[in-house]
């Protein structure tokens, strides 16, 4: 595709002023002078440009990534190399002799031959609704968005065996999807594809909050050992090691509570209580049983 | 008195009258000069003007204060670039353009540069359609149709000059602490 012409008369009084006198003098270069640039270009690949008339003149080329000037011959071809027309976009094609003459052109990009993807979040609970989000831009060899529809193969595959599998059509040279977390923590694999080109990302699948949070009490001499069942999800699957686990006992002395890391999938904390006390357990904002006990 | 008036008569007025006469005698010759110092000084410090619609954006919807900052910033990235194209200056891409998209505006300043050219980019108007914006808020496409006068300079002499309508497919993504853009890409049309 081409813009309409657009012709500038050189304003300087000097070069009007020099032209007036080669046109006087029967040496008027680039009376007549046309050029036609091309109507379509992929990028990476050279053009011509004709133009008719006698004489020299100047050639400009602007691009988006790119600019030259080179003498010229009218009436002879003007290649544009492929290096000079990489990027994807507007051209402005500018002929001068005694005045200048100007047309614009696009380059489009070539086929895809990257994909841009990015995945969200790395790590998800299980379990949860639309969780994991993924966008795929595709790119041509010189990174030129390519913005033509095309279709994009997502699919998603847990390490448990879950998947899910969708076709998208890019729209303005964007697809994306939104998929749920599976059921069992591990590691799941996101990849994009269109052809032969694939492009993979790893999200970790962890375990979401506590569920049933349980546990058992045990008097020693110092007062009372606590611990929990293996913590799990609501899906039973171990929370990490790590996770904070609260231990709180309410006797005849007041309130104390002990924080600990789930170890192995288990936590314990030791109570320094005296008498009758209440002693529950939580995690986050997961409430667990409650244990009445008689300290020694 | 009578001599102080004789003495500007004698000296002061043909001199006074020479100079001016040379002053204009010299705008008449040279009248490219102050059109390109003005042009220069034109797209400096003035904010190009920016009118963004994100009514459109999917699959998330566009919150108003991340909408003025997207306005914001991608209005300064064009002021950067007018100046950037007209001061022959790629450093001043730095702060709005990364990746791919500055190396290639960089490149065809220094060609410019090189072969003694100018572009300019005057009296932007840039109408802006958000049409994506990433799930997770990481990445916004931008339909932009910028209407300005546009022209091309070899050394001071004019050699282009249109009042253009382009159209750009426009990738930004959020940085530390702005929008920057990655993709800026001219289309025939959208």
């Amino acid at each position: 595709m081409w813009s309409s012409t657009t012709t500038v008369p050189n304003r300087s009084f000097k070069s009007a002023t020099l032209s007036l006198l080669l046109c006087l003098s029967s040496v008027c270069l680039g009376q007549g002078v046309e050029f036609r640039p091309p109507s379509a270009v992929t990028a990476g690949q050279s053009t011509t440009i004709s133009t008719s008339g006698s004489g020299d003149g100047t050639f400009y080329v602007l691009g988006p990534g790119h600019a030259s000037k080179q003498k010229v011959r009218l009436g002879q071809d003007i290649t544009i190399g492929a290096d000079q027309l990489n990027v994807a976009g507007r051209y402005l094609a500018i002929l001068c002799s005694t005045k200048c003459q100007s047309a614009a052109f696009y380059v489009s990009p070539t086929s895809p031959a990257s994909l841009s993807f990015l995945v969200h979040p790395s790590r998800v609970p299980v379990k949860q609704p639309d969780a994991i989000s993924g966008v795929a831009i595709p790119y041509d060899k010189f990174h030129n968005l390519v913005a033509a529809p095309l279709t994009i193969d997502f699919q998603l595959k847990s390490s448990s065996g879950e998947g899910m599998s969708r076709a998208v059509p890019t729209r303005y040279g964007v697809a994306w999807f939104r998929a749920s977390s599976g059921l069992r923590a591990g590691s799941a694999q996101v990849a994009a594809s269109i052809g032969q080109l694939s492009v993979r990302r790893i999200v970790q699948q962890v375990a979401g909050d506590p569920c049933n949070l349980r546990m058992t009490g045990q008097r020693n001499a110092k007062g009372i050992l606590v611990q929990t069942q293996p913590v799990r999800d609501c899906s039973g699957n171990p929370v990490p090691d790590g996770t904070i686990v609260t231990f709180t006992e309410n006797g005849p002395d007041g309130k104390s509570s002990v924080d600990t890391p789930v170890k192995q999938g288990i936590a314990q904390g030791q109570l320094l209580a005296t008498g009758p006390v209440v002693i529950s357990v939580a995690s986050g904002v997961v409430m667990g049983n409650q244990l009445r006990m008689e300290a020694k | 008195m009578i001599r102080r008036r004789g003495w500007a008569t004698v000296f002061c007025r043909p001199v006074l009258g020479v100079a001016i006469v040379s002053t204009l005698a010299f705008l008449a010759l040279f009248p490219s000069r102050p059109a390109v110092v003005r042009a220069a000084s034109s797209p400096a410090g003035s904010l190009p003007q920016v009118d963004l619609n994100g009514n459109n954006a999917t699959p998330r919807s566009l919150e108003g204060l991340t909408q003025q900052n997207i306005s914001r910033h991608y209005g300064k990235a064009w002021q950067d670039l007018a100046d950037a194209f007209t001061y022959s200056s790629p450093a001043l891409l730095n702060n709005y353009f990364v990746g791919a998209v500055r190396d290639r505006l960089a490149t065809a300043i220094s060609d410019q540069q090189r072969v003694g050219m100018h572009s300019r980019y005057l009296t932007q108007r840039h109408k802006i359609d958000v049409v994506f914006y990433a799930p997770e808020g990481d990445l916004v496409e931008l339909h932009d149709t910028l209407q300005c006068e546009l022209q091309v300079l070899d050394g001071e002499a004019p050699i282009h000059h249109e009042q253009a309508t382009l159209h750009y497919v426009v990738l930004m993504t959020p940085s530390a602490d702005r929008w920057v853009i990655r993709q800026l890409q001219a289309v025939s049309e959208f």
